[in-house]
Formats: C-alpha cells, structure tokens, sequence
C-alpha cells in the first residue's frame, strides 16, 4: 500500500466515497526528511540558537535602562536592586531587567500567535484544515514559518502545525519569568531574542491565513487607496466603529451589511489594525475598500469621546481598558466578540438577535458580549442603525459647547500637573491660556502630537476633562483630517525581489527602510512624512504597516498630496509599500529571508542561524518604530535583531529598558570569517546597533542611511550608501559624520562628486596615502575592498571549517 | 568639489521631475532637434577642462522657451579608444541628472533636457557650470579620461550642420557592436558584483553574451576593466576554445573555478544543458526543460499563470539562481534572446517551444522566421497534451527528436520483447493531490462495498518498525 497523506481523497472504484484523514502523527517531520534539505535547527528549542544569540550579544552588548529599579514579583519583596544589590531570590537589576524586557517581548508574540491561533481556528472552521495558502506568485509561501519550522506550509492545516510549535516555546519561555529560574542576564536577553523570532512565526501565520481566505490583495502592487482620518466619517448617517486587530468577525458585518444594501447606509469605520484589515478584505481584486479607516490607537478615546459613534465593537489588542466606561456615558452600546476582551459583559451569543438588539436599544444593557459572527454581523449594523436614531432623538451630545469651553479654559490654574504627566511633555497649560483668550491655534497643534492617552485627565485637581477640550478646540482641523492609506499589499513577492535584485546590487537602492511601530511619535504625523520622504526621494525603499500605516498617510504636503499619493507602490526603488496590518510585519522579515533564498540560494527551512548570518552581513535594511509603545512592537523589533536586521527606535522606545550597542572603537569585535578559507577579515561596524534609540528626526536620518551599510557591499553599493550618510548628516546635522572614512575601503567606495575634496580629508586628517596622479588610496583603510569575500560569524559555514 | 557649483550633484537627484510649470528652459526634446557626443581624440587635440558654448547661453534663453541643444564631449588618455565612447556617452544621462535642477531623458539625438526655474533662481546661469560638473564627474568615475574637454551648442544652424556626422558614427558604432562576436576578440570580462548577495556567482560577459542582469555588456566590461583592473569587472583572457559550437574556453573555466570558491570549474557559455552558465537571482526570464516534448519553453516574471508543465515562473525560478549551476533550468536576461548564439550548443531557436505571448513579442525580432510560428504561447496551448499537438501540428524541428527517439524505443522494446506496452514518457510534474492508494483487498472472504460513505480518520499514528 502506497503511503498515506492527510487530506480528502475520493476513491475511483468506490462511489461517493470520500475518506478524510485529519493529520498523521510524524507525517510532518517524515516529509520535511523527504524535502532533503532541512538546516540544522527546524524548530528549535531556546538553547537551540543560543551560539548565534551569543555571537550577536557579543557584538552588541545589552545596555539597560531601567524604568525602575526593583522587582515586586514575589512576596519576599519588594527587593530593591540599587547600588549592585540583589533581590531575595537572588536577582540583580541586570538579569531583572533583562527578564522584564524579555516578558514585554513574549508578551507581544503570544498577543500576535493568540490572534492567529483563533483566526486560524475561526477560518479552518469555515474553509477546512486543506484549504491551500494563496498568497501571491511566490515559492516561498511562509518565508517565517518554514525558517524557522523546516516546514514548508501548503494549506490552513499546516498553519496548525508551526502555531503548535510557537505556543508550546512560549510556555516555556513564560516559564522563566517565574522566581528561581533563569539567573543571568545574558539568557535572558537569549530568550527574548527567542521569543521575537517566534512573534514573526505567529504574525505571518495570522496574515497568511486571512490573506489566504480572505480575498485580501496577494503581494499586489499599486493597491487602491482606502480614506482615512476622522473628518472623512459622516456624522449624519449611523456610525459602526470597530476596534482591535482581529478581522474575523468584521467579516460578518461587511458580509450582512451587502446583503442588505446597508454599506451605502451605514458609515463603518475602524480604528488600529482591524481597520487596516477591513480595507483588505475582499479587494484581491482592487476593489474598492469597504470601509474607512479613522486611525490608530491615539485617535481611540478621542473618536468615542467626540459622540460620532453609534455602536462600538471591539475585537482585540490596542483596545483601551476604558472603552465600555467611556461608551456608557454616551450611550453606545460595546459589542466585545473574543474571549481577550470581553469586559464583564453578558454573554449573548445565544441568544435571538431581536432580543439582544431590544436590549441593548433599551439601554437594559450597555453591551453584549457576542462570540457567534452570524449574530454578530447582523446585530451590529442592525443596532447602528436604531441607535442613530435614538442618539439624535435623545440630544447626546459629547464635547463641551462654547460656553463650556469658555469656562473649562478659564478654570485651569496652571499648576501643570498634566504636562508632567503627559507621556509626550505637550504644552497643555499654555495653551489653554491662549484658548481662554480666543485663540485656539495652539490646541490645534498639540492634537497632531496627542496620542489621546488620558492622562492629562487624571492629573487635573480641578477636573478639568483635558482632552474634550482638546477635541472641542481642534475641531477645524479634525473636520479636515482627511487623508488616505494605501491597502496593505501583503507578502513582497519572489518575482518583485528578482527584479528589484539588480537594484539593490548596484547600490541603486541604497537600502530599505521600514517605518514601524506605533503612533507615539514625538512631533506628530509629520515626523513621519519627513522621514519617508527623505528617503523615498534618495531611492531607499520605504516599507510600512500597521499604525504607521496609517499615520504616514494622515500628513499631507502643500499640495494636499500624501506619500502615498506622491510615491508608487511597487518593490523597486523610490517605492512606498503598506504591507498591511500589524501582523504583516512578518513580511518585512520575510523579504529579508527570500534575498537569501533567492540569490544564495540558501536553504531556508530549519536553517535560522545561516540565513540571519547572510542577513546581517549582506541584506541593508533597517526597521524604525519610531513611536513604539505596546509589547508587540518590542517583540517585532527583537524579532528582527535576530534575523540580523538592526531597529532604531523613537525617543519613546528607550522606556523599553534596553538596548544592543556595539563598539565601533574595538576592532577585534569587528572581526569576522571569510567563508571561502575560514581566515578572518574586518569588517566596518555596519550595523554598528541592532538596537538603539534616537531623540529627533534630524539625529534619526543619517543614523538611517548609515544603517544600510553591510560589509558585503560592492564598490558601488558602498558609494551610493557613504554618498547618503554624508549628506545625510551634512543636511540635518551641519557635520560631516566623524566616522565617514572608516566605511571606505577604496577610492571606488567615495561619493562622486566629492572624490577629490574626501581624498584630501583622508590624506590631511587621517595620514591616508594617495597617489595623486591616478587618484588611488595607497595606504589607509582598516577594511580591505573584495566583492568576492564571504563574510561570516559561524565558523561551520567555512570551506576550511569542514 | 560640489562647492564650487552653483548647485548640488547627489544621485538623490536621479529620479527628479521638472514639469512644465516648473520649467526654465526646455532643451532639444521631441519637440526641437539636439545631440549628444562623446569622442575618442587624440591627447594634442584636446585641452583639459576647456568649455566652448556655440548660440546662446542661459542667461540669454527666455523663460518657458524651448532650444535646440547639443553636447560634445572630447575625451583623451593613454586608454581611451573608441569601443569605449558609448560607455562614456551614457554616463552623461546619469551624471546631468545628478544636477538638481537638471532633468536628463533619453540619449543620442532623443535627448531631451529641462532646467528648473529654481535652479536658475540659484545660479544655474551657464552651461558652463554644468559642462564642468560633467567634465569632474567624467574624470572622478573614470580615470582613464586624463583630458577632457566639452562644446555645447545652442545654435539651431550648427546643430543640424553637426547631426549627419553625429548620425553616422552611432550607426558605425552600432554595427560594429552588432558585427562583434565571441570569435573576434581574446579578452572577456568577468563581474561579480553580484557577489555581495549571491557568493558564488560569476558573470562572464562576451560580446554575444549580456550579464545576466542585462546591466554590463562587453564594453561595459572593457571600460570598467580600465578603470580598475583589480575592481570587479575584470578581463578574462579567453584562452583556448574547448568548444567552439557551446562556447568552453579554458580561461573562462580557470576563472570559473576560482571566483566561484571551487564551487564548479566548467563553463559553456551557450549551453543550456551542460555546464550551464550560473545565474544570481536577478534573471528576467527562466528556461525550463519539457522531458515531453524534449523542448525548452522560457517563462518571464511578468507572466503569472503557468506554463504547460503546470508550474508558474516562481517555482521554476527557485529551483536555479544563486550561482549554482541547476540542469534543467536556466535563467537569463532578455537580450540573451537577442544573442547569435542563443543556447546555440542545445539547437537554440530549433530547441525553443513555448514562451509566453508578451514575452515571444518582446524578442519577436530576433526569432528566426521559419521557427517564430511554431513557438506556442499560453494562447495556442494550455498543458503538455495541447503543446505536443502544436508541435506536431506545427513540424517544429523538436518533433524529429521524437521519432529519432521512440525509433530508439521501438527497437529496444522490440529487442526485449518484455514490455507489452509502449513506455509512457514519464511525467516530472509534481502532484499536488496525494493520490489515493490502490486498495486492493488480499485473500477472499467479504467484499464490502461502500456507497455514499464518508470515512473520517481524526489521526493516524505511524511508528517506526525496530
């Protein structure tokens, strides 16, 4: 008998029969045998990439930060870890620190795997375990999952199988947390570079599926562009926001509201990544988005607050704790749908929808809890429709009127309080004097900056509801916060990265620059537009997802135009891609996994250590979270640094207590393999970080350019690269960096206009030796020039080694 | 040095637009007549740095006005000859754009030029600040330039006098590219670029053979060797010719084997089946063998169905690349298409079945005429059955490989007399349904048949027999 394999079969000689095989135990680990090609480490256990979290640690030290400087976990404490003190468990302030770091980071890989985990069960319910994964004409269908699994994912069910694999290393990555495990710093920073890499395995197992499913656009260029912003929602008709990350259940009311030719009735809105997600579903084919987007997370309290929606339903992650209590005091009834938030609400899913919408139109209820997404669908814009009704009968209104206004403004006493409190320092006090006195300009510009967190609010003594009059003072602008986001494309395909292969050779893109994280940006919107444009107008590639997604398209120039308008969407130089939602992040990283598939031609699957070894000596991207606030985005950074890929972060991310710095000055660090003999050969410190903080734009933008550089580049990548870091610093900076020529290795390497001038510098300053007849450096450069040298950090992969 | 410029040069001024409205001056353009010219001369006729302006200069021009416009450039040094005029030629599109404020389309005598009102407002007052910019650039980039020395002309009258010769040395440059082959030189150059992402590949540029990427052709090649003969474009002495007809030269295969770390040391330029040449990644267009048919079908990355081995351009295309050399599969750049000596070791065109339409379009020139109709496109076929019909019906050359070979066939069978039937010609698509066991019941006893049944096994556990 011929082997068996898990999926439907019909038998010819027997009609109608049908025999289903759900899954076979072994099958995975035979066949992945079978496939030949599996690196040494297909699911790897947390000692399993040690070495490599070793060699990356010792290149770049961890340098802490802490936020405070005890640890409360048990009852022996509190300890106070101060002064090189330990705790009563033996803790010191550097392995506690690291724990902490590492439990934000695994916190964020189970927030984005518990999102697949149930999108993965809601559509294998729908679409069975052999649904095939479509996601564009790609090879490499999970770039993430098969790097690190060894497995190759074809269908839904497959998906099961690395999910399996992702929450079993998180228990015991939770494990650690736990007093009396894990005592060195050093392991713990190993187990969050851990757990970062198995964030990129639950994200693009959550994007694949839905992108599988649900006819989401498939590694498509030139995506339409969805509306975005809080003046394009329209306050005459009824109001469905939604709320969270997880798409499932908006699927029903999109669903229903076509049905019932409710979507031109019925203004559908969303805030943070559902949002980004509603505007995917079912536009494969460049339809129109079936929704708006109001924005991230910042804009939450200040779009419930400003009375606009009728019916709020929240899935999860990035949902404020407060929603339900905010809501309830303008009427709007919360629909909570996932067992993440359900927010003691009842549980309605099965009950008539009649019943649950009376109820809730009654206010015998503020909300319903409602797991079933045929109720769900149905109830939501049913309900929108009733209250809008009721809302407008009733008068609700939510912003304080003028004379309100008036009066709040006058009632501050300037004690600021709520500056200090405000996680972003904004001129509150200042501007409500200047309020009080008419002018309303300096409130409209401190509500780009606000991220709508409340604070302010709690610090007030002379309660003071900050952020109404925030929102009541803003309102021009707010009426005119109408911007576009592009609909996230999904995966970059294998075809685009061949194409775009030349490119990135010849230095022609110079690098690749994805804008990431959340929306705590400290200049507001426009940091964003500066930084993407700079770039995109050098030729980097600009990458983005999820709320910067949505903030780069909120700002726009003179003309009214946003990037998303002014640059195409294609994965070619000068380009700007939205590869989609939070969880889309895993695509960047799995860019960065098919260069070395394609042009190496390395193994991919079960082969971790060697690809985030080509990676960090070949591949010049770099990801910025230049807001960066929630656990997932210190789980996607960390996910990052372990595949070789260095992450700066906003003046905001040093709160996540540590950094991974290198030492330029220490030339052995910088030491490295040539795979061809096994001999060793410098390299510059490029990257210099894999994860670092800046203050300001200004500082952030050579620090970019700089980023790029790899010590694989050819004479031509290097010089367009150096060409961008000079000006770079020139531009924002007015310096010349100060470590411009240890990047040069030859005269080829020199901007091109400059030659003459930098070869003189290099002389004068730096006792270089030229010869001046040919303009060739003699003598000088610490880093030899040779295209044909095979950087490495693993001395396994050398010729000689073996 | 930039400084001394009334303007900035950074490549982040490559890809600028100036439109209409913010135009100064438009120069030559489809709409007026111009050139552009770079000239081997000898060191004596050329003065280092010299700039000569024939018509009007910029600051006479008027706002929003369009003029005629041409660029000469006089080159001299030691390795300056004509084979490297184009080369040079084209580096002034490159470098006019790294003006701000200068937008550069085209070349020849398409140029097409526009200055940006911004610029002028800055200083860009003269051609000959720009001339001088081009002249450094042209030095800094390529060494062998020692003497360099430009004319612009401004003048209507003088361009038109100037074009006919202009007209004639393109042409003369053109032949002589296309007249150059293989045979007529001794020197090919090797690139590894590439090498920054594909260790192992080494690019070997001949004159009947781009770089994969379609970026560096043979002199290309010839002028960055001068540059820097240790940079990486370098000369490759070809050596002895091994094989004339696929294109082995024995230093191509010294390289090979060194640049590539030992990974192979055979090349055959024109070969599709044996010691192909490697491919990096970046390739426009895969080749594929069809055992079927016994022919090479190319699929390009534009084309998003499959071809009618069932498999789209992205499965075919990880199976090469990464400078390993795959039997079977081979990627190219489209010029290869256009190369005398396509796959000419393998029966070239004769060989080639199937290509996509838009692609078989693209390359239609240079598909001889008595083979293009024979070429099926996914509109003639849809799966191998559908293409051995075409073929056949069409005669493609490729057909009398079948009958030499089921000839071959017929006789062994015919030999053994074992076989009853004739061998299937074994198909290499891989199944994506598992295909459902024979279950063929063992011993007699009860047959149950089963209609309308659904059997469903939760998890089957395979354990190894010790």
């Amino acid at each position: 008998m011929s082997e068996l394999k898990s999926g439907t079969f019909s038998i010819e000689e027997l009609e109608n029969v049908q025999i289903t095989i759900g899954s076979i135990v072994g099958a995975i680990e035979k066949a992945a045998e079978e496939e030949g090609d599996v690196g040494p480490t297909a699911k790897p256990g947390i000692s399993d990439l040690r070495d490599w979290d070793y060699k990356l640690l010792e290149k770049y030290n961890p340098v802490y930060t802490p936020m405070c400087d005890q640890c409360c976990y048990c009852t022996f404490g509190t300890c106070d870890l101060t002064g090189n003190k330990e705790g009563a468990c033996g803790i010191n302030m550097e392995g506690h620190n690291a724990r902490e770091f590492m439990l934000r980071v695994i916190t964020g890989a189970a927030a984005h795997s518990g999102h697949g985990r149930h999108l993965l069960h809601h559509l294998i319910d729908l679409y069975g375990k052999d649904y095939p994964l479509k996601v564009g004409p790609s090879n490499i269908i999970a770039p993430n999952v098969q790097l690190v699994t060894g497995k190759k994912p074809e269908t839904l069910g497959d998906l099961d199988d690395a999910l399996d694999y992702v929450e079993e290393q998180l228990v015991q990555l939770l494990a650690t947390v736990h007093m009396g495990q894990e005592g060195e710093a050093i392991d713990f920073e190993s187990k969050a570079l851990h757990g970062g890499m198995l964030d990129h395995v639950g994200m693009e197992v959550s994007d694949i599926a839905q992108i599988s499913c649900l006819d989401m656009p498939k590694a498509k260029e030139n995506t339409s562009l969805a509306e975005i912003g809080m003046g394009t929602i329209d306050p005459e008709k009824p109001v469905l926001l939604v709320i969270g990350h997880n798409v499932a259940g908006v699927t029903n009311i999109i669903d229903y509201m076509e049905e019932h030719n409710l979507s031109d009735k019925i203004e559908l809105c969303g805030l943070c990544c559902t949002a980004l997600d509603m505007t995917r579903y079912r536009t494969e084919g460049g339809d129109v988005p079936k929704a708006k987007v109001v924005g991230t997370l910042a804009k939450e309290l200040k779009m419930i607050r400003s009375g606009v929606p009728d019916v709020i339903v929240v899935d999860e992650q990035c949902v404020r704790a407060d929603v339900l209590r905010e809501a309830r005091k303008l009427m709007m009834p919360v629909i909570t749908t996932n067992d993440k938030i359900m927010y003691g609400l009842p549980n309605r899913s099965n009950d008539d929808v009649e019943d649950i919408i009376n109820d809730l139109k009654e206010g015998k209820q503020d909300g319903a809890l409602i797991l079933d997404f045929e109720k769900l669908g149905e109830v939501a814009p049913r309900l929108a429709q009733e209250m809008s009704k009721i809302r407008k009968e009733k008068g609700v209104t939510a912003l304080p009127t003028d004379e309100e206004f008036k009066e709040l403004t006058s009632r501050c006493v300037h004690c600021l309080a709520c500056e200090l409190d405000c996680p972003t320092n904004l001129p509150i006090s200042d501007s409500m004097t200047s309020a009080a006195e008419g002018n309303l300009s300096p409130f409209e510009e401190l509500h780009d900056k606000c991220i709508g967190c409340g604070r302010c609010e709690q610090a007030c003594p002379k309660d003071i509801p900050i952020l109404n009059v925030i929102e009541k003072a803003a309102q021009k602008v707010i009426r005119e916060e109408k911007g576009k986001v592009r609909v996230g494309r999904g995966q970059i395909s294998d075809p685009e990265i061949r194409e775009e292969g030349v490119n990135l050779v010849m230095g022609t893109t110079p690098g690749i620059v994805a804008l990431v994280g959340c929306s705590n940006h400290p200049e507001g919107t426009k940091d964003l537009y500066r930084i993407g444009d700079e770039m995109l107008k050098r030729n980097y590639i600009v990458i983005v997802s999820g709320c910067t997604a949505m903030d780069i398209g909120m700002y726009k120039n003179e003309d009214g135009e946003t990037l998303y308008e002014r640059y195409p969407a294609r994965f070619l130089k000068g380009n700007l891609i939205n590869v989609g939602s939070c969880v889309s992040n895993s695509h960047i990283t799995g860019a960065a996994i098919k260069v070395a598939a394609i042009f190496a031609q390395r193994n991919v699957a079960g082969n971790y250590e060697e690809i985030a070894d080509y990676i960090l000596n070949r591949v010049g991207a770099v990801g910025v979270a230049w807001g960066a606030y929630s656990q997932k985005a210190a789980s996607i950074g960390t996910g990052c640094n372990r595949l070789g890929i260095p992450v700066i972060v906003g003046p905001h991310g040093s709160k996540y207590r540590r950094a991974l710095i290198g030492k330029p000055y220490d030339e052995e660090k910088w030491k490295v393999y040539d795979a061809r003999d096994g001999s060793e050969i410098s390299t510059p410190a490029a990257p210099e970080y894999l994860l670092t903080s800046a203050e300001t734009v200004e500082e952030l933008m050579p620090m970019l350019a700089k980023s790029c550089i790899r010590p694989s580049d050819n004479n031509m990548g290097r010089m367009i690269k150096l060409t961008h870091y000079i000006e770079l610093s020139e531009k924002y900076l007015g310096i010349m960096p100060d470590d411009w020529y240890k990047f040069v290795r030859t005269e080829t390497d020199l901007p091109l206009a400059r030659r003459e001038e930098l070869l003189k510098i290099l002389e004068k300053e730096h006792g270089w030796e030229i010869d001046w007849n040919k303009k060739k450096i003699l003598s000088g450069p610490t880093t030899k020039s040779d295209v044909s040298a095979q950087p490495t950090n693993i001395k396994r992969l050398c010729k000689e080694a073996c | 040095m930039a400084e001394d410029f009334p303007f900035e040069i950074s490549p982040m001024f490559e890809g600028e637009r100036i439109r209409k409205n913010d135009m100064y001056v438009e120069l030559a353009g489809p709409k007026s007549v111009g050139f552009e010219l770079v000239r081997a001369s000898e060191m004596d006729n050329v003065e280092d740095g010299k700039f000569t302006l024939i018509g009007p200069d910029i600051s006479e021009m008027e706002e929003g006005g369009r003029y005629p416009f041409a660029m000469i450039y006089k080159i001299a040094g030691e390795l300056v000859e004509e084979d490297l005029e184009s080369i040079v030629e084209r580096r002034n599109h490159d470098f006019q754009n790294y003006v701000q404020g200068l937008m550069h389309l085209n070349q020849r005598y398409d140029v097409w030029v526009r200055i940006s009102k911004e610029a002028v407002g800055k200083g860009m007052t003269s051609f000959e600040s720009i001339a001088k910019a081009i002249m450094m650039l042209f030095k800094n980039e390529l060494p062998f330039i020692e003497k360099v020395e430009a004319i612009y002309i401004t003048d209507k009258d003088e361009i038109e006098k100037r074009l006919d010769e202009a007209k004639e040395i393109y042409k003369s440059r053109d032949d002589r590219t296309r007249n150059l082959h293989d045979e007529d030189v001794d020197t090919f150059y090797g690139c590894t670029l590439c090498q920054s992402f594909a260790p192992s590949n080494v690019c070997v540029i001949t004159p009947d053979r781009v770089s994969l990427c379609g970026a560096i052709n043979w002199f290309d090649g010839r002028a960055a060797a001068k540059v820097d003969p240790e940079g990486p474009q370098f000369a490759i002495p070809k050596g002895d010719v091994i094989d004339d007809m696929s294109g082995e030269y024995t230093g191509v295969n010294e390289i090979a084997k060194t640049l590539s770390s030992g990974e192979y040391d055979r090349i055959k330029l024109h070969s599709f089946f044996e010691y192909p040449h490697t491919s990096c990644g970046c390739f426009e267009v895969v080749g594929f063998y069809i055992p079927e048919v016994d022919g090479i079908g190319w699929v390009d990355r534009d084309f998003p169905g499959t071809a009618p081995n069932g498999l789209p351009f992205s499965t075919m295309a990880g199976q090469t690349g990464g400078g390993k050399q795959v039997v079977g599969f081979l990627g190219i750049g489209i010029n290869y298409f256009r190369s005398p000596k396509f796959i000419q070791a393998d029966g070239g065109w004769n060989r080639v079945v199937w290509m996509p339409k838009n692609l078989k379009d693209r390359v239609i020139s240079d598909i001889p005429a008595d083979i293009v109709d024979k070429i099926a496109t996914e509109e003639d076929v849809s799966d191998l059955e559908s293409l051995k019909t075409f073929l056949n019906e069409k005669n493609h050359p490729v057909v009398d490989r079948w009958e030499s070979e089921e000839e071959e066939i017929i006789e062994e069978v015919a030999e053994k007399t074992t076989a009853t039937t004739m061998p299937q010609m074994q198909s290499t698509m891989p199944m994506n349904f598992p295909t459902m066991p024979q279950m063929t019941g063992e011993g007699g006893g009860v047959k149950i048949i089963l209609k309308n049944a659904k059997v469903s096994v939760d998890k089957i556990i395979i354990k190894k027999n010790d």
